[in-house]
């Protein structure tokens, strides 16, 4: 551990270089740019850029130009995720998926009026994450990596069912609504070419479908449009009344709140975030969920809680730390974003895998600290933007409202180039007026439209590898704990609050 | 004299068109599509193309590799027919899957080498058996044996569905060994490199791949490769040499498994013949043969006619092992 320390000193001198930290400057500022539009995420913002950082760099001797590159992508992929939050927050847009708890909150307080201080804090607690994630890696990056191989896929499957469970008490007072909606995600999930026998399931004969519904559509459709047609509407723009940006930074007192809530999901998130298979967005919807339980200002989650806001931001950061676990010690790329880092890593000459360590230590700890460093600029790069982005809720509707359609639709069509998918985003969009509406919560259909497929995977892997004996779930450890929590998660409340107990309960 | 000029000048305008509609192919940013998730042998395929075009300055604009998970590589393979219709700047880079998706019932990918422009054949690579190290397995005799005695004992698992590349190394030596290929246990990822997280997680007895995915873990010493499907060992590679072929354990199975890149069947005549050219260099050059050598790959460079003509017989092939092994066929 001494030794992984010593390295991690030199990464942090080498990434400490004035041209390095121009580097992260460059790239957190491309990325916070790439991360604002919907569509372009920070997947494809880190893939598009490799090439252009590949030719920047060449002039630098092979080792540096690894290490300057990789500095510039994990900025583009920070300032990426930040961007996505952004959007999330101000304009009820999620860029990517582990964005999509961002809006619950976030969207309410920018409509509040406190859209700075919900910025900042994600700049924050990410920030927070970011170091907490580095002090887990010189810990426990190789104790643990093989205990993250051990959640098989009855755990997984069993740990979405909880991640499910969670997720169906969020955004409406109405379980059975919530539960319903989360059905309908789960069949939305089904469909496209099956990825366990390669049959085409409810495409219709419609190669368009054959990939599945694309998260992206369904999410800025039901988030976005469905937000734009209730401003239409309902005339909420014929006020007149224009919301004032107030504060920009957080006060003290929303750092006091929030500081518990960003310890926890710094530590969960990194905890989750090493198993293999699970991704970023599960360990943002999970930590939401889970503050909305135990935070203490839990009442007020889902009607602009700040610890709403830190919750998912913070865990999803934690979590791209501890999915580095997997990828430097086994070579197995466990999120998106750790697929496109691996990508970078390959293509000057690294192979991440089981000898990456012994191997190569100053570039495992180079990539570690430079993860810190891209970190600490978003942090000074964004605290002054802040004011500059909060001020786009100002604007007033009749511009605000056509801008929004406008960046979806172009948001929709750049990734998917296809009209299909505009004519679905714009029915998901009606959806996204009506349901609300009603009392139909949208973050559990598109939460669930994530998780769904991972889940059938995995069970249908579980059932094959124990012959269809469904009392596997429960002979397994791991995969009985994360049931029973689930069974847990929703009838503690129950239970409490038939004794009287003073505890938030979604009504029935 | 005014009417000469005015014919003069026609021809000049004329002759100029008919120049720029044989424009030169221009180098611009091009998108490749792996059909797989990222961190496996195709996708390592694509990204080091990519890689190397750009470094040996073959190409010079900006090379984006895509990767397109899901159904055993349909997914990828349709999206890219209907996504770039006639896009000169998108690439496809698939395997064998592609003719295997194309000729099977179940998940049947309705593009086939006619619905495409296959460029080049850029490597092949062999299949190998693994297990990991501390496993009581050490041959393939072994392995099989303990399948006979009851197939619920041994889990296979695999990058692709039944009926892909992968399934069928496993079940061309299951068949060859004399067991009931019915029987044997197999279980889907995506990709080999989750299953090969399974694998090491315990959560499958033996897994089927290619050697350019095994070989680093074979040096680390995390698995143990049990056979490899080439004719003969390759003994030219470190690593690999002392691992026995299966004929060597008298399985009688010799397969591998190619990958190739594509384009679109109305992409311009221009771009064709560019990309052929293209990637006859670079499969050429001494940086491509070091990666390929590297990882554990056969340079099996085919260019466009012949690498359509050898799709047709590997179409021929691969029905005749559906037949054998019982799998439908459409």
């Amino acid at each position: 551990m001494f030794e992984s320390f010593g390295y991690f000193m030199q990464g942090m001198a080498t990434a400490c270089q004035p041209l390095n930290l121009l580097f992260a400057f460059c790239g957190c500022l491309i990325g916070t740019l790439v991360g604002v539009l919907p569509g372009i995420g920070p997947i494809s913002g880190v893939a598009i850029l490799i090439p252009i950082c590949a030719t920047v760099t060449s002039g630098l001797p092979a080792d540096q130009a690894a290490t300057s590159s990789i500095i510039l992508l994990c900025g583009v992929y920070y300032g990426a995720m930040y961007g996505g939050s952004t959007t999330s927050i101000l304009i009820n847009t999620p860029g990517e998926n582990s964005s999509v708890c961002t809006c619950i909150d976030g969207y309410q307080m920018a409509k509040q009026g406190r859209g700075g201080p919900a910025l900042a804090i994600c700049a924050i607690g990410s920030f927070v994450a970011g170091i907490i994630s580095v002090i887990g890696l010189l810990l426990f990056a190789q104790p643990l990596a093989n205990v993250a191989l051990k959640f098989g896929p009855m755990a997984l499957f069993s740990m979405m069912v909880l991640g499910l469970t969670a997720l169906s008490g969020l955004g409406s007072k109405s379980m059975y609504k919530s539960l319903m909606m989360t059905a309908v995600g789960l069949i939305l999930a089904t469909v496209g070419v099956d990825p366990i026998s390669g049959v085409a399931r409810l495409t219709f004969g419609n190669y368009e479908l054959y990939s599945g519904i694309e998260f992206l559509t369904l999410a800025v459709g039901m988030f976005a449009l469905g937000e734009v047609f209730k401003t239409i509407l309902t005339r909420d723009y014929a006020e007149g009344e224009v919301i004032k940006v107030g504060r920009v930074l957080p006060t003290k007192q929303d750092l006091k709140d929030c500081a518990p809530t960003i310890l926890r999901c710094s530590i969960y998130g990194f905890f989750q975030g090493m198993i293999p298979g699970c991704g970023a967005s599960l360990t943002s919807f999970m930590a939401y969920a889970m503050e909305k339980k135990i935070c203490k200002n839990r009442e007020n989650f889902g009607k602009g809680a700040i610890e709403g806001v830190a919750a998912p931001e913070t865990a999803n950061n934690a979590a791209s730390g501890g999915a580095m676990i997997p990828l430097l010690t086994l070579g197995i790329p466990g999120t998106g974003t750790t697929a496109v880092l691996m990508g970078a890593l390959i293509m000057f000459n690294i192979t991440p895998g089981p000898l990456l360590f012994q191997e190569k230590p100053d570039i495992v700890w180079g990539l570690i600290a430079s993860m810190l460093i891209g970190n600490f600029m978003l942090l000074v790069l964004n605290l002054p933007m802040v004011k500059v982005f909060a001020k786009i809720i100002e604007t007033p509707a009749h511009y605000l409202v056509p801008c929004i359609a406008a960046i979806s639709v172009f948001g929709v069509y750049a990734v998917q180039l296809s009209v299909f998918n505009l004519a679905f985003m714009l029915a998901t969009g009606v959806l996204g007026y009506y349901l609300p509406k009603h009392g139909y919560p949208i973050a559990p259909c598109v939460l669930s439209l994530i998780l769904g497929s991972m889940m059938e995977n995995n069970l249908r892997r579980a059932m094959n590898l124990y012959n269809g004996d469904v009392l596997m779930l429960v002979k397994d450890p791991l995969s009985l704990f994360f049931l029973v929590a689930a069974v847990l998660w929703i009838t503690v409340p129950q239970i409490l609050k038939r004794r009287g107990k003073d505890v938030v309960v979604e009504d029935t | 004299m005014k009417k000469l000029f005015a014919i003069a000048l026609a021809l000049v305008l004329v002759l100029s068109l008919a120049v720029c509609a044989q424009a030169e192919y221009k180098q611009k940013n091009v998108t490749i599509i792996a059909a797989s998730g990222a961190g496996g042998g195709l996708d390592t395929a694509a990204r080091s193309v990519a890689k190397i075009l750009n470094s040996e300055g073959l190409y010079t604009a900006a090379m984006t590799v895509e990767n397109r998970p899901g159904g055993g590589q349909v997914t990828g393979t349709v999206e890219f027919v209907n996504k770039y219709g006639k896009d000169d700047y998108a690439l496809l880079v698939v395997s064998t899957p592609f003719i295997l998706n194309h000729i099977k019932a179940d998940g049947n990918s309705p593009i086939g080498p006619e619905e495409v422009y296959p460029v080049a054949e850029l490597q092949s690579d062999y299949g190998i058996i693994a297990v990991l190290a501390d496993s009581p397995y050490d041959t393939l005799t072994e392995l099989t044996d303990a399948i006979k005695a009851d197939p619920d004992n041994v889990q296979f698992c695999g990058g692709g569905g039944p009926g892909t590349w992968d399934h069928l190394n496993a079940m061309q030596v299951a068949h060859a060994a004399g067991v009931d290929v019915q029987t044997v246990k197999y279980n889907t990822y995506d990709g080999g490199g989750e299953a090969l997280t399974a694998l090491l997680g315990g959560h499958a007895d033996a897994m089927t791949s290619d050697v350019s995915s095994i070989k680093q873990y074979l040096k680390a010493g995390s698995v143990k490769v049990l056979g490899v499907s080439s004719a003969e060992r390759l003994l030219d590679d470190e690593i690999m040499k002392d691992v026995p072929t299966y004929t060597e354990q008298g399985i009688n199975v010799v397969t591998s498994n190619w990958r190739g890149i594509f384009m679109n069947k109305d992409a311009s005549d221009e771009a064709k013949a560019f990309w052929n050219e293209t990637i006859g260099k670079l499969c050429a050059t001494e940086a491509y043969n070091t990666e390929l050598k590297n990882f554990g790959m056969q340079n099996t460079y085919k260019n466009a006619e012949d690498f359509m003509a050898y799709l047709k017989t590997e179409e021929e092939n691969y029905r005749a092992v559906y037949e054998t092994l019982g799998l439908r066929l459409k």
